[in-house]
């Protein structure tokens, strides 16, 4: 909670001297309870419980636990098992808590010392339960840069952050370095943008200070438009003042006095965060005139957009700053010459800016300590699809896909076989089992047909169909294709077009073929980066499952048997029950049988429709 | 000054000329489709596709925005810059295969017909090339059209698909439309010319001699709050047919003759007549000699040739 807000602190001192105080107040803090207010938790109820615990704690006097103890926090990544609470005495992480659990957790672990045992976390494979963070694979093998305090600080309080050693690298910043010195030691470091194309931050900072041209603006690209991605949002939503604090350094490292960050308007959480955190700050003085005395004026404007996905795209997202259509230009003059207004503007993603305060504090050269020779540091990524564990990860660069799925992820769901991991969001690729092994990097990625993107994580088991799954991102990149130009207007079409047909069980020879001509065209033509990339869910599902595409086109037959059309029902007669079921559903009359005899299914008949598959209560029905 | 090298031969532009114009200064030719000279380049068609060899990697950039900035090598002819040119262009006739203006560049780049089915729906073989769109915020101030929809759904209208209610009817989005989307029709019954496919009908200013068609209302305004100019005689002309406004022009000579000839002749032509209180838009006194002809025949043959006068420049 903000306490005694007016001071404006005029020097780092001042700020020094806030520091302790904070601390020294909030310090004995041997009970307290953290819920978690992510969107994913929130949606679960998490708000309630973050207001029951605090009705406790009152009720309680305020002796035994101080009301201010019971604080909200940004997501601890295991969204999943949401909502999450963790207690203090003992860093207990309860999970999946409901309204019925708060009094028992209040009175058990709060006031008691003792863990409530059906609440911990448990091992699907081990069934052994967690009681701490640390305690669980999932946060085992991570390493936590970006994400370190999301989880423990209270988002919508600045104090909080200042306690737990904000706003320092900027006050090291202003007060002891040169804006070249910034730019050296964000050099060293190695950083790579985040958003998707990786570019070295260091070399675009500089680009854009030398750059002809005055304003200059600085720009935080929180669009993030993949399918199922929420790395940026946990950022924006768990800890607004780091992606803050990470600007105010770049601006004074590019000579900006003017930021905007850009948020899609489906995040209305992080847009809320970000604008408390905003305002906070200008009271302040970390924002507005004269930050921290040292003379350097920079401020920030939060630009909502309207969600499409090309609007991540950076002279998009200018376009629509400038109040535009989001449509892509040409980028052969660059957006640190001209970029916003026409004026030099550095564009970095959330991710990117929040690694900023952790440089300056630590150093080029321990950023540079992790991760591999050409990727430094550490990468979020959204681990979703058929894992055990899926969830918000921040893993160093170099660590293996296998340990990220199998490690940390848990696994496959159901026991069942992995196929392919995709990662780089829609325009990425399929990566398959013989390369779980590969090092995670920006260039092992490309090297195998994918990318690193923004850091979508999508595991498939082995009954996707990856011909589907190509189908299914080629499918949403066309919807999302602003239709600017030709090749990706029309090209996405054609392309869409073919596997349509394949999909259908009516491929031609030579699809593949046509297919990868098309993705060719693209790639050369097509006007910005969602164009040029359309087409890698294709290639590198051809490239790395050519016998699927094959078997759909010369064969008839979807092995992975999800193609409709493309594989047969039949009925295990031990299964079958006789129950009549699905004899009863057939909307084709293909089923006979009568009672007590097992059901059979005439293929000259079948449709193919399915309507048996979902219907048998005893799972008799097989794809074959 | 940079120098492009364009498929062997050297010319020297200005910084930030574009590689088309330097192909153009060649005399190579490159086609373009979404290209206008008046126009900033959107880039969008991507048929003008060349390939920048940088030494040690070849890059496929659009001639008609990719601007030089230091001296560069560039190949109109190389298989990739042709393979990808042949490309869009198919796509393209993919998606108005019935267009003779795209047929006939196609020809002339070599392709021959498209291997791929129409998949898209389109607005009368539009293109979506932009021309239009650009010349109307652009040249002519208005942005009654624009682009609306997304992706595959893209397609140009006035806002919400209706007829726009800022277009002043001035025909320019017709006029540069490669592929003839865009067409004006006249409505006699109520005397309004539309712009079609967009179903915006403005009215058309009846000349104040003759009572034919002189140009769209507003266009007619337009031109006033442009042109700045606030001289009567201006305004006169400009509410008069091309036909009228020769006769009024050749009336207005020959009094400058006549006055030089001296007073006797003056009265001969009839200046009492105009003292009589001729309207100022009055194209001539009945008297008037030298433009007696019938005002019908006068209107149509003054229309021709006004048209084909304004043509004249665009082919240049
Ligand atoms: C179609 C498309 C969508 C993009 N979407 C995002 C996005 O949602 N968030 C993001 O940070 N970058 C996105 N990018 C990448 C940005 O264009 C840009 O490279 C990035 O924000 C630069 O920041 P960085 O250097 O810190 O990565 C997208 C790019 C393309 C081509
Ligand atoms: S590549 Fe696609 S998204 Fe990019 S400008 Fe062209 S049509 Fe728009
Ligand atoms: S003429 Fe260059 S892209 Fe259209």
């Amino acid at each position: 909670m903000t306490v005694a807000a007016t001071n404006r602190f005029g020097s780092p001192a001042d700020l020094e001297q806030a520091r302790e105080e904070i601390r020294r107040r909030t310090r004995p803090a041997a009970r307290s309870v953290r819920v978690c207010i992510g969107t994913g938790c929130a949606a679960k109820g998490s708000r309630r419980l973050y207001d029951l615990f605090r009705q406790a704690a009152h009720e309680a006097g305020g002796g035994l636990i101080a009301v201010e103890a019971v604080k909200c926090v940004g997501c601890h990544g295991l969204c999943e098992r949401g909502p999450i609470v963790v207690v203090q005495p003992g860093d207990v992480l309860y999970q999946q808590v409901e309204e019925p659990d708060v009094p028992e957790v209040f009175r058990e672990t709060v006031v008691g010392g003792r863990v409530v045992e059906r609440l911990l976390y448990q091992d699907p494979a081990t069934k052994a339960r967690a009681r701490t963070a640390a305690e669980i694979p999932f946060y085992k093998a991570q390493q936590r840069i970006v994400l370190a305090h999301n989880g423990e600080i209270d988002p919508r309080s600045i104090d909080d952050y200042i306690a737990f050693g904000g706003y320092s690298a900027l006050a090291k910043a202003l007060s002891a370095m040169t804006p070249e010195q910034v730019l050296e030691e964000v050099e060293k470091s190695g950083l790579r943008g985040r958003g998707g194309g990786g570019f070295p931050t260091g070399r675009k900072w500089r680009s854009c200070r030398e750059a002809h041209g005055q304003p200059k603006y600085v720009i935080c690209n929180g669009d993030e438009g993949d399918p199922g991605a929420f790395m940026d949002r946990s950022v924006m939503e768990g800890n607004p003042h780091s992606v803050i604090e990470g600007m105010i350094i770049g601006a004074y490292a590019i000579g900006s006095s003017q930021g905007y960050i850009y948020v899609r308007n489906e995040y209305p959480l992080a847009v809320e965060h970000l604008r408390e955190a905003i305002g906070q700050a200008r009271e302040r003085g970390l924002l507005g005139r004269d930050i921290l005395g040292s003379g350097f004026d920079f401020d920030i404007r939060i630009n909502r957009g309207g969600g499409a996905f090309v609007c991540g795209e950076s002279t998009a997202l200018m376009a629509s700053l400038e109040g535009r259509p989001g449509e892509p230009r040409a980028k052969y003059v660059h957006t640190v010459e001209h970029g916003l207004w026409d004026k030099p503007t550095n564009l970095n993603n959330v991710e990117t800016w929040a690694n900023v305060p952790a440089i300056i504090n630590r150093g080029g050269d321990w950023l540079a300590s992790i991760g591999t020779a050409k990727s430094k540091g550490t990468k979020v990524f959204s681990l979703v699809g058929n894992v055990v564990n899926t969830g918000l990860i921040e893993v160093p660069m170099g660590i293996t896909l296998r340990q990220i799925i199998f490690g940390i992820g848990g696994g496959v769901e159901d026991g069942k076989a992995f196929k392919a991991v995709q990662t780089g969001g829609p325009s990425g690729g399929c990566i398959p089992a013989r390369f779980l092994d590969t090092p995670v990097d920006f260039d092992e990625l490309t090297r195998l047909g994918s990318m690193m993107g923004s850091g979508g994580m999508i595991v498939m088991d082995e009954d996707t169909c990856m011909v589907n799954v190509a189908r299914y991102f080629l499918n949403f990149l066309r919807e999302e294709s602003c239709g600017k130009c030709t090749p990706c207007r029309e090209g996405l079409a054609q392309m869409l077009h073919v596997l349509d047909r394949i999909t259908h069980g009516k491929g031609e020879a030579g699809d593949v073929e046509r297919l990868e001509e098309m993705a060719d065209l693209l790639a050369g033509t097509a006007l910005c980066a969602l164009g040029k990339t359309a087409a890698n869910p294709v290639l590198s599902t051809v490239r790395h499952f050519r016998d699927e595409y094959d078997a759909h086109i010369v064969d008839r037959r979807c092995p992975a048997k999800e193609c409709r059309g493309l594989f047969r029902y039949a009925i295990e007669a031990e299964k079958c029950k006789a129950c009549g079921i699905c004899k009863k559903n057939c909307p084709a009359d293909a089923i006979t049988g009568a009672k007590k005899v097992a059901h059979v299914i005439d293929q000259a008949k079948c449709t193919l429709c399915g309507t048996c598959f979902d219907k048998c209560p005893f799972d008799a029905i097989l794809k074959v | 000054m940079p120098t492009v090298t364009i498929d062997g031969k050297c010319v020297d532009v200005p910084r930030d000329a574009t590689i088309l114009d330097a192909a153009r200064e060649a005399a190579i030719w490159i086609p373009t489709l979404c290209y206008h000279p008046a126009l900033a380049p959107q880039a969008m068609c991507r048929l003008c596709m060349v390939e920048l060899d940088r030494g040690d990697w070849k890059q496929l950039v659009t001639a008609c925005n990719y601007p030089v900035r230091r001296d560069i090598v560039v190949s109109t002819t190389s298989d990739a810059a042709v393979r990808a040119r042949q490309g869009v262009m198919r796509l393209l006739l993919a998606r108005a295969p019935e267009s003779q203006p795209l047929l006939a560049l196609a020809r002339r780049m070599g392709v021959e017909g498209t291997p791929y089915p129409t998949v898209s729906q389109t607005q009368r073989d539009c293109i979506l090339c932009g021309l239009c769109t650009s010349i109307c915020a652009e040249v002519i101030g208005r942005a009654a059209i624009g682009f609306c929809g997304r992706g595959q759904t893209r397609a140009v209208s006035a806002p919400f698909r209706q007829p726009s209610e800022v277009c002043i009817g001035c025909g320019a989005c017709a006029v540069v439309c490669p592929v003839g989307t865009i067409r004006l029709r006249f409505h006699e019954d109520t005397n309004e010319i539309e712009i079609s496919p967009f179903k915006t009908r403005v009215k058309l200013q009846p000349c104040e001699s003759c009572g034919g068609r002189v140009a769209p209302v507003p266009v007619v305004e337009e031109v006033f709050r442009k042109g700045k100019i606030d001289v009567e005689k201006f305004r006169g002309l400009v509410r008069l047919c091309p036909a009228c406004r020769r006769k009024r022009a050749a009336a207005d000579a020959a009094k400058a003759v006549v006055c030089e000839a001296g007073p006797m002749y003056r009265t001969a032509v009839g200046e009492p007549a105009r003292r009589g209180g001729a309207a100022p838009g009055d194209v001539a006194g009945p008297a008037c000699p030298a433009v007696g002809d019938a005002p019908a025949a006068g209107a149509a043959r003054g229309r021709s040739s006004a048209r084909r006068k304004t043509r004249a420049p665009r082919r240049r």
